[in-house]
């Protein structure tokens, strides 16, 4: 029993199946958000190695139309069905993840559209209401993975995506 | 026994916690990602092939609405500026109720029909946990002529029924591959009053029509409606099957199809009986559709 409660937190794995990530784009002509909170997510508490993985069409616009455009034209959905997200937390120890929320630093591949970049980006991590969470706000350059965005639309689609992720784990295998 | 019991337990920890570790994340999230249903979507690029429908929907809480001109007949020549001299308009607003099913209402200038329509999706085709290889709607609608009845002998009347034609439709289309969607349309149109008791009331058409996609933005469709039971060939005007070829640019919220067509008609009911040019005598007309797409969704 004492194995097993310590096991709870401090070591194993953590995982979340309905983690929130979103990307919003602001310009005066046009406010683009999509969301999805679909994506799974793995926590390693012994390492500290961190993963995710979102499946291109479980991200929602309003527009209807913006979705299938997002799918069709600039992700290629059927081509590139997943983006995904490998990295390390930055300096990680096991306390990090029985405190209260605070900064760290991931540095990871991140992998869109085919295209695979390595990034260092802040983050939080740790207890809220008992519940181990984590979150990141960061920005990707859609030019950086690929996707071409032609000139007629220019001006509704920012330069940068600002990409907000929220996970709320759970002991993996529960 | 207790202790025993810790050993045991805490061994087993170790070595299920190795094994775990030695696993790639990667792997697991795999393992964790439900199989999912892939739905083909934009199988075209808007919800008219060229004039007749596609299996496209508008989805739920979006409004199109839609502008559509078509010209005079090239063989106009300079004098007509090559039919640009004359042109008939359709307009519509049309609206998704539910993904799967929309309506819309519309006029247009060929005989001043109002028309009524709602398209059901019935099956989509998808790939991955649930294999369908087609999508299949069923499309209906209601076309009341506003004409002037022409004058009647003495003692004779004219009924509102007269004004009425029904069509329905069954969009059977396959999405092939990125470029490539091909739709075959079974059509049954209904006029309740025709020109001459040897004109067609009841017309049964099929209809093909395909898209290949250029570049993301751009894609050349054609379409053509046969028409098993048309009119005598003696009977005038001279009716032919539709035949249409076209382009769909796509910037944004709005799709351009630009076409040529034999047909002056935009609705079913117009473009598949009546239509009265021949492609080989140059009676084609220039045309296009515009759309604009509102969103009124809540969030």
């Amino acid at each position: 029993m004492l194995g097993a409660s310590l096991g709870a937190i401090g070591q194993g794995k953590f995982i979340s199946k309905n983690a929130y990530i979103s990307f919003y784009s602001s310009t005066p002509l046009e406010d683009i958000l999509g969301e999805s909170n679909e994506a799974v997510t793995i926590l390693n508490a012994e390492t500290g190695e961190i993963a995710f993985q979102a499946l291109m069409t479980t991200f929602h616009f309003k527009r209807a139309l913006m979705e299938e455009h997002f799918n069709e034209n600039y992700m290629e959905s059927t081509k590139f069905p997943k983006a995904k997200f490998n990295g390390k937390i930055e300096g990680y120890n096991s306390s990090m993840l029985n405190g209260p929320v605070s900064d760290i630093k991931v540095t990871g591949i991140l992998s869109v559209h085919g295209v695979e970049k390595t990034l260092t980006i802040p983050a939080k991590l740790g207890l809220e209401d008992g519940k181990l969470v984590g979150s990141s706000k960061f920005k990707v350059t859609p030019e950086n993975y690929g996707i071409k965005i032609p000139s007629l639309v220019r001006d509704k689609i920012g330069k940068e995506m600002e990409v907000t992720v929220k996970a709320y784990y759970a002991p993996f295998g529960q | 026994m207790n202790r025993i019991f810790a050993i045991i337990t805490g061994l087993f920890l170790i070595i299920f916690s190795g094994n775990v570790q030695s696993q790639d994340l990667d792997a697991l999230l795999n393992a964790e990602t439900k199989p999912t249903v892939d739905f083909a979507t934009a199988t075209f690029k808007s919800t008219r092939i060229i004039n007749g429908h596609s299996v496209e929907q508008m989805k739920k809480n979006q409004l199109e609405f839609r502008i559509s001109h078509r010209f005079g007949t090239l063989n106009n020549g300079p004098y007509g500026l090559f039919g640009l001299d004359q042109s008939v308009i359709h307009f519509s607003l049309e609206y998704g109720l539910k993904d799967w099913l929309m309506v819309g209402a519309g006029r247009g200038s060929t005989n001043k029909t109002y028309d009524g329509f709602a398209k059901v999706r019935l099956l989509r085709q998808s790939s991955g946990e649930k294999f369908m290889p087609v999508h299949l709607s069923y499309f209906t609608s209601l076309e009341l002529i506003t004409l002037k009845f022409p004058a009647r002998p003495a003692g004779t009347s004219n009924y509102f029924s007269s004004r009425l034609a029904y069509v329905s439709q069954l969009l059977i289309a396959r999405k092939f591959n990125q470029n490539l969607s091909v739709q075959i349309t079974p059509t049954y149109i209904h006029r309740n009053l025709v020109k001459t008791e040897l004109d067609q009331n009841d017309i049964f058409a099929l209809g093909g029509g395909a898209r290949y996609k250029l570049s993301k933005r751009l894609s050349v469709n054609a379409e053509y409606f046969y028409t098993y039971n048309p009119n005598a060939k003696f009977l005038e005007p001279r009716t032919y099957n539709a035949c249409s070829v076209g382009v769909d640019i796509e910037t944004g919220g709005h799709v351009f199809q630009i076409m040529l067509t034999n047909s002056q008609g935009m609705r079913e009911g117009s473009f598949i009986p009546q239509t009265t040019g021949n492609w080989l005598d140059g009676d084609i007309h220039l045309g296009f559709n515009i759309s604009r797409v509102f969103a009124f969704n809540k969030k």
